[in-house]
């Protein structure tokens, strides 16, 4: 059962704060104009109607009902208007807070199946809390607010049809909890029959191009009609039963008003009765039910936004692990090891890299190789502290002279106490697929260093090769890159990435097989930079398949993964 | 153009017109709808007629018709609501059905061309979520306004009949809410989507660049710098949607401002009437209460109306389709060869054939193949090379770009026909195409097969089966031929998957093969050994190989198979670079050794030889 108002989205969403308060003030303001509305009509009816009064004589309640509807008029502007800024304004802080967390968790919050929920989540997924936010939010508050106030002016003019009203009141949810789970589980089956019948047509179409290179295209043209058929069939059986709940609620509420009203008029013939009073209930007895009949209305559009900001709570209410706070020391005179390093990666059986050690000296090239799905690119993630490892740890050991240190040495110092901002700032790395934000070159050239010169871009650009991408680009730095700019190949990408890398003065650079996607040539120009990166005295850190890469190592260090973890456990 | 045929020209008079509704159905729907409506009107009416009378004190006896009349109004709103909910979903249903089947037609004869030209993705979205969004469209918009239109149009013509004026203002007031509110609201929803469009993909990128690389941004740094981008494209985002947004709230306050001055307008002259005497006293309740019940059925249209917006958009995305040009005409000339069956034993014959999608640049030129039954050829060569285009230009799935395709019976001394004069149906048996992301369907393993030969019986299923290397396979799947595959054929590990696959392509019993990458996402050694099975002819259960069974040519990129292919070709730069017998390649091209070199080096990077590299 989801909750009509989650309390953690007035605590995430400031902006959803003010929205309820002024809905809520919106709410009061519509229930008392209302009730002043029925009192004035059921007046002037009265008056006329029975006493015979003329118009002039009206006039003062008929301007006042003039006011009145300019008042619904102006709460109804305001209703809509203010209704969707807050949507915005709460789709937007939600969002800022989901990117924001997830920055704090690095990229264990996108593995797997989280990173495209994650992108279906901020870019369309909390747009449904609008439809929550300006169509249902509003009518809970008005239920919460017009139907009791209402009922108690009813009370005031009439017990026995307050009495009627108060009786019949409940059984509108009551009602709708029993329709609605006797429905329940007669629709989950059905929805799973829907959804394989309806599936089955855009299997077809999937395999549209198959059929035709089988030369089998029209003869399933039947089935897609059958298939149609067949799910239109169902589903109405479906909703034969899913619509019982509107139909009792709808029958509820109009009958009520009926039985209400023929109370009243058998009333008025005794005399127990006056008109004004009848019609002031009259006008009434509707609207205390309406709310709550647009309440069942707009349920199911808050359903879909409940539940995408539910799946922002999720990501909301993670811990974040918890920070160092040792500044790092200067990682030219420090080694930088990983120690029986693994992580088991949720949906996997086993440690992807297993029980793994590696030493990082300044001044050294040290190669991890070995099979793909190893757990070599992992690996890289726990050295950067993007990471926690399941078991092991990344230490940084302080030498005299760049040497691992002997003993008696300083401490080694765990990664994880290391304050991070200080610990990245010496670092670079280009990961196997490295990002474009979206921008011109020179802002994805400067991502690391926003301050570099252009004769620092100039240099890291030969230094990589990407002088030569630079030349073949209409705008050269200029150009737009990204999301509906030009396209960059795998190879300029790698490229540009390295670029970006070598612009940092960082003592620990880490290139995941920086030279995929490279010709011959080009490699050439990456090999003798790493050369020369080592001879500056940084450490490097290669991921390398190529035997050009491998050979230019110090040290070569294999990656493995574990044993299945799990024997004999029902597959 | 004349108003009325621009009209049918709109997209969305066209989606309506293709969605083909029954009109008896649309009336019963509009029918229920507007006496489900007249019903809650009528309750407040007779009501407001039952008190008034009541006031005055006459027998009972006398209020006995309202007092039913009341009663029974109470009831039939909800039942009458009830079945117009389940007539007009009929509707949209039966439309939606009706054009799904026309896609999947149109798109079966479209040309093919124009059907590549789609991503999978995309296609399943016009022919899935976009046709939904048009069954809302009926459900939601469209019959809506139909019975506000004639529950308004009722009310105010019955009021008309008691009080001239009353109807008159009670009409204008809802017609100002039916017809002036609505459009505004969709000209706020049209402007939200134009306006937010450009922000809406900014910011959609840059929070898939955030997300896709968090971990590089966070080591450089750059993390504050992009989430302080992401809000400020925020904050202009949200001034846009707030710019578009005004119209939607005019159009509330208007449709309010419209019913209630409309109540206040109708009583305001029942009393000057009332002091005319030209109206009963009972009667000036009901000339009052009938606009204020009225106001409900039109109130609603604003949000519908965003509803036309929305459906515009994937209207024209189906029309898109629906208008996808038919399939290339028979080609002008002495027309298609009629075969009536598959040719048997044929033998390809390719000469300086260039392949290529129309209207782009040839992706390979001047190739020649002589493809004589039982031989087995191998496409090699670097990705984007066009090996996926010459398959599909061998299949005559695409028309040849140049040079000549023909199809020779073996014994047939006359002119050999091309494959284009062949009847497709015909073709497809003679020439069988299998891609590499071929689709395997959701339902059983028989009907998987049987989409190749319809009615094909269990023996001959389980012998292709055997055939591509699944012969244990009926025994050990869960419920044999009759196990159903998943969606896309979840469940299939790799190599089954394709393996069955090739199955189903034998199955057609075409003497050529033509096979895309049969070991692509396979790993090295299940691929190697898949590709040396369909080579050395195992699936054709015939271990003797050449010269019998039929023609096969597999596209391939792993090479260390290909010993036993008849020829192996190397394609790269558009053309054929190399061909011969892989050990002749290996001797004599270059480019084959260094691919060969490079991919036995690949696995070839053991643990033991990396130590041995370290250590000298």
């Amino acid at each position: 059962m989801v909750r009509p108002l989650d309390p953690r989205l007035l605590r995430h969403a400031r902006a959803t704060r003010g929205y309820v308060v002024l809905s809520a003030v919106l709410g009061a303001l519509t229930a008392a104009l209302v009730v002043v509305q029925a009192l004035l009509l059921a007046q002037v009816i009265a008056e006329a109607a029975a006493d015979g009064e003329p118009l002039p004589a009206l006039a003062a309640p008929l301007a006042g009902l003039v006011a009145v509807v300019l008042g619904r008029t102006a709460v109804a502007w305001a209703a809509e208007r203010f209704g969707h800024r807050a949507a915005t304004a709460t789709v937007a802080q939600l969002r800022a807070a989901v990117l924001e967390k997830v920055a704090a968790l690095g990229p264990a919050a996108t593995d797997g199946d989280r990173g495209p929920a994650l992108a279906t989540l901020t870019t369309r997924g909390l747009d449904a809390l609008e439809g929550y936010l300006v169509r249902y939010l509003p009518q809970l508050l008005l239920a919460a607010t017009v139907t009791p106030g209402v009922l108690v002016v009813v009370l005031r003019h009439d017990t026995i049809a307050a009495v009627t009203i108060a009786v019949t009141l409940p059984l509108v949810p009551l009602f709708m909890v029993l329709v609605g789970l006797s429905t329940q589980q007669a629709a989950d089956r059905r929805l799973r029959t829907m959804q394989r019948l309806g599936g089955q047509v855009l299997d077809l179409v999937a395999g549209l191009p198959t059929l035709r290179a089988l030369g089998r295209e029209h003869a399933q043209a039947v089935r897609v009609r059958e298939a149609g058929d067949a799910y239109r069939r169902v589903t109405m059986l479906t909703l034969r039963r899913a619509f019982l709940s509107a139909l009792v609620l709808e029958s509820l509420t109009t009958l009520s008003v009926a039985l209400v009203a023929v109370g009243i008029g058998l009333r008025l013939v005794y005399g127990d009765l006056d008109l004004e009073t009848g019609l002031t209930v009259l006008i009434l007895a509707p609207e205390v039910y309406l709310p709550l009949k647009m309440v069942g209305v707009h349920y199911h559009a808050s359903v879909d936004g409940l539940a995408a900001a539910a799946g922002a709570f999720a990501v909301l209410e993670t811990p974040v692990p918890r920070r160092g706070t040792t500044p790092c020391p200067d990682l030219l005179t420090c080694s930088v090891a990983l120690v029986a390093v693994g992580v088991v990666q949720p949906g996997r059986d086993r440690a992807t890299p297993h029980d793994l050690d590696v030493t990082i000296a300044p001044g050294r090239i040290v190669a991890l190789t070995g099979r793909s799905g190893a757990g070599k690119s992992t690996a890289v993630q726990v050295l950067l502290g993007l990471r926690a490892p399941d078991r092991g740890r990344v230490t940084v050991t302080p030498t005299a002279d760049g040497a691992p240190a002997a003993d008696g040495a300083p401490a080694p110092l765990d990664l994880a106490d290391i304050d991070a901002p200080s610990w990245f700032a010496q670092l670079a790395w280009v990961p196997q697929r490295p990002i474009l934000i979206p921008g011109t070159v020179a802002e994805n050239l400067r991502l690391a260093r926003p301050g570099a010169g252009d004769a620092d871009l100039a240099a890291a650009s030969s230094a990589t090769g990407f002088d030569a991408v630079l030349r073949e680009l209409p705008d050269g730095l200029a150009t737009r890159i990204g999301s509906g700019g030009h396209g960059l190949s795998a190879g300029q990408r790698q490229r540009l990435a390295l670029a970006r890398a070598l612009l940092s003065p960082a003592s620990l650079v880490i290139l995941d097989e920086p030279t995929a996607h490279l010709d011959t040539v080009t490699e050439q120009v990456v090999l003798n930079t790493v050369r020369r990166l080592r001879s500056e005295g940084r450490a490097v850190l290669l991921v390398a398949h190529r035997r050009a890469l491998v050979a230019l190592a110090d040290d070569v260090v294999v990656v493995r993964a574990g044993e299945p973890a799990c024997s004999g456990a029902p597959a | 153009m004349t108003p009325s045929a621009r009209l049918r020209r709109h997209p969305l008079a066209r989606v309506v017109a293709a969605l083909d509704p029954d009109p008896r159905r649309v009336l019963l729907a509009v029918l229920t709808g507007t006496l489900a409506l007249g019903s809650a009107v009528a309750l407040l009416s007779t009501s407001a007629w039952l008190i008034s009378r009541a006031a005055q004190h006459p027998p009972v006896l006398h209020l006995q018709v309202a007092i039913v009349a009341t009663r029974a109004f109470g009831i039939s709103r909800g039942v009458l609501r009830y079945a117009e909910r389940l007539e007009s979903h009929d509707v949209a249903l039966r439309g939606v059905a009706r054009i799904r089947e026309q896609l999947y037609r149109r798109l079966a004869d479209a040309d093919p061309v124009v059907v590549a030209g789609l991503r999978r993705g995309d296609l399943l979205a016009r022919v899935g979520a976009d046709v939904d969004t048009l069954a809302d469209l009926v459900v939601r918009t469209l019959l809506p306004f139909a019975v506000a239109l004639t529950t308004a149009t009722a009310s105010a013509v019955l009021l008309a009949v008691l009080l001239p004026g009353a109807g008159l203002v009670t009409g204008a007031g809802l017609a100002v809410a039916a017809l002036v509110a609505p459009p505004l609201a969709g000209a706020a929803a049209r402007r939200a989507e134009r306006e937010a469009a450009s922000a809406r993909a900014e910011l959609s990128a840059e929070a898939l660049a955030l997300l896709d690389g968090v971990g590089e941004l966070t080591v450089a740094g750059a993390v504050r710098g992009r989430l302080d981008r992401l809000a400020g494209l925020d904050t202009e985002l949200a001034r846009r949607l707030d710019h578009a947004a005004r119209p939607a709230a005019a159009a509330a306050a208007l449709s309010t401002a419209a019913t209630g001055l409309a109540v206040v307008g109708a009583l305001a002259l029942g009393v000057r009437a009332l002091e005319a005497g030209a109206l009963d006293p009972v009667l000036l309740a009901v000339v009052t209460l009938t606009p204020l019940a009225a106001a409900e059925a039109v109130t609603a249209l604003p949000a519908a109306a965003t509803g036309l917006v929305r459906a515009r958009a994937a209207a024209e995305r189906v029309l898109d389709l629906l208008d996808a040009a038919p399939g290339a005409a028979p080609a002008p000339g002495p027309g298609p060869v009629l075969v009536a069956d598959p040719v048997l034993d044929p033998v390809l014959v390719a000469s300086g054939l260039d392949c290529g999608w129309p209207g782009r640049e040839p992706a390979l030129t001047g190739f020649d193949l002589v493809l004589p039954p039982g031989r087995r050829v191998a496409v090699v060569g670097a990705s984007g090379g066009g090996k996926t285009t010459l398959l599909l230009t061998l299949a005559g799935l695409i028309p040849p770009a140049g040079g000549t395709l023909a199809l020779a019976p073996v014994d047939s001394p006359g002119p050999a026909p091309s494959l284009a004069d062949l009847d497709p149906a015909t073709a497809r048996r003679t020439v069988s195409f299998t891609a590499e992301d071929a689709h395997v369907f959701t339902t059983t393993v028989r009907e998987n097969l049987r989409v190749a030969r319809p009615g094909c019986p269990d023996e001959d299923l389980v012998d292709a089966l055997a055939r591509a290397g699944l012969g244990h396979w009926p025994q050990a799947l869960p419920s044999g031929l009759d196990t159903m595959l998943g969606s896309g054929g979840a469940g299939l590990s790799g190599g089954e998957r394709r393996r069955l696959l090739l199955a189903r392509s034998l199955l057609v019993g075409a003497g050529i093969l033509l096979l895309d990458e049969p070991g692509e996402h396979l790993d090295p050694a299940t691929a190697d050994a898949l590709v040396h099975d369909v080579l050395s002819g195992h699936p054709d259960g015939n271990a003797a190989g050449a010269g019998t069974g039929p023609a096969v040519v597999v596209v391939t990129h792993r090479l260390a198979p290909l010993g036993a292919a008849d020829e192996v070709i190397l394609i790269g730069n558009g053309r054929v670079l190399a061909r011969g017998t892989h050990e002749w390649l290996l001797r004599h091209s270059l480019t084959y050794r260094d691919a060969w070199q490079a991919e036995r080096g690949a696995e070839g990077a053991t643990p033991d030889e990396f130590g041995e590299r370290s250590g000298g």
